[in-house]
């Protein structure tokens, strides 16, 4: 999808250098919506602990490290369609987001993060009045 | 004589060609039905399976989906993974909208990659399995499937006598 131009997501950094010295990392798929009064980001993280997940906001960039313990294998493989192991996905957030006040919830596999607006820039309805 | 060549095409139609589908790519809102991620046609759920003597084992990554949003279906050689995901944002915000008593505001999208809505997939397993003793667990979106081998496919060892 195209970003709309108010976007505040560019896209993410590619930290190759440090993926590398880690073995296979995994990009999770994100669904980012803008709420008004905050941004919402869902990422699917399958096998994960919430002890083992990392959300870091520094500098304007979200930063999700989700560690994956290895499951161990049953049996002789059959059939392998994905890999497991580690998430890593970061996001640039535009101007106008608390960093400070960044809610993160991992349930059924799934990381929720919500990234509440500065309270001066939220969209307001200003009444008008006839007078 | 100029011979045509079948299938030539100049190069800048099929860079046209490219770009028409690149701007679909981008542009092609997510399917509401269905399940697709987004740069794949990928089967829903992508399995691994593995095989031991006494048993066919099946994991699927299926995040965002509670026991009760799955069935399984097991005959034969045949498991069938079927279910459905919700969206946790398009929920919450209808909510909020519901109770709100001023006009709520816009949902924009800037990603949509997860894909929601029913999905099912049918796999065929390489022996058959005894369809009662399926046992399937869910944990932190990942299946775990156990199927036990029919007794009729299970390793056999047979003891060689003296004559």
């Amino acid at each position: 999808m195209i970003a709309s131009p108010q976007t505040s997501l560019a896209p993410e950094r590619q930290t190759a250098a440090a993926e590398a010295d880690r073995g296979l990392t995994y990009r999770p798929n994100v669904d980012v919506a803008d709420c008004g009064s905050e941004l919402v980001l869902v990422a699917d993280i399958p096998g994960s602990v919430a002890e083992q997940i990392d959300v870091s906001f520094d500098d304007g960039v979200l930063a999700i490290t989700a560690t994956v313990r290895g499951r161990p294998q049953a049996g002789n493989p059959v059939r392998q369609e994905y890999g497991v192991g580690d998430y890593r996905r970061s996001f640039q957030i535009g101007e106008g987001f608390d960093g400070s006040q960044i809610a993160a919830t991992y349930r059924n596999g799934v990381l929720t993060v919500r990234v509440p607006r500065l309270a001066a820039v939220r969209p307001r309805t200003i009444p008008v009045t006839a007078g | 004589m100029q011979m045509l060549r079948v299938g030539y095409a100049h190069p800048l139609e099929d860079l046209r060609d490219e770009m028409d589908r690149l701007w679909t790519t981008l542009t092609a809102a997510p399917p509401l039905h269905g399940w697709t991620r987004q740069t794949t046609s990928e089967p829903f759920p992508a399995v691994n399976i593995f095989e031991t003597d006494e048993a066919i084992l099946i994991e699927a990554e299926l995040p965002g989906l509670e026991p009760a949003d799955l069935e399984l279906t097991a005959i034969d050689d045949e498991l069938t993974l079927a279910g459905r995901r919700a969206d946790p944002i398009e929920h919450a915000h209808a909510a909020e909208a519901a109770g709100a008593t001023a006009e709520p505001h816009k949902l924009t999208w800037h990603r949509r990659e997860r894909g929601t809505g029913a999905f099912e997939r049918r796999l065929s397993l390489p022996t058959a399995v005894n369809p009662e003793g399926v046992v399937a667990r869910l944990n932190s979106g990942v299946l775990t499937v156990t199927c036990p081998k029919a007794a009729a496919c299970r390793p056999h060892k047979v003891t060689v006598s003296a004559s």
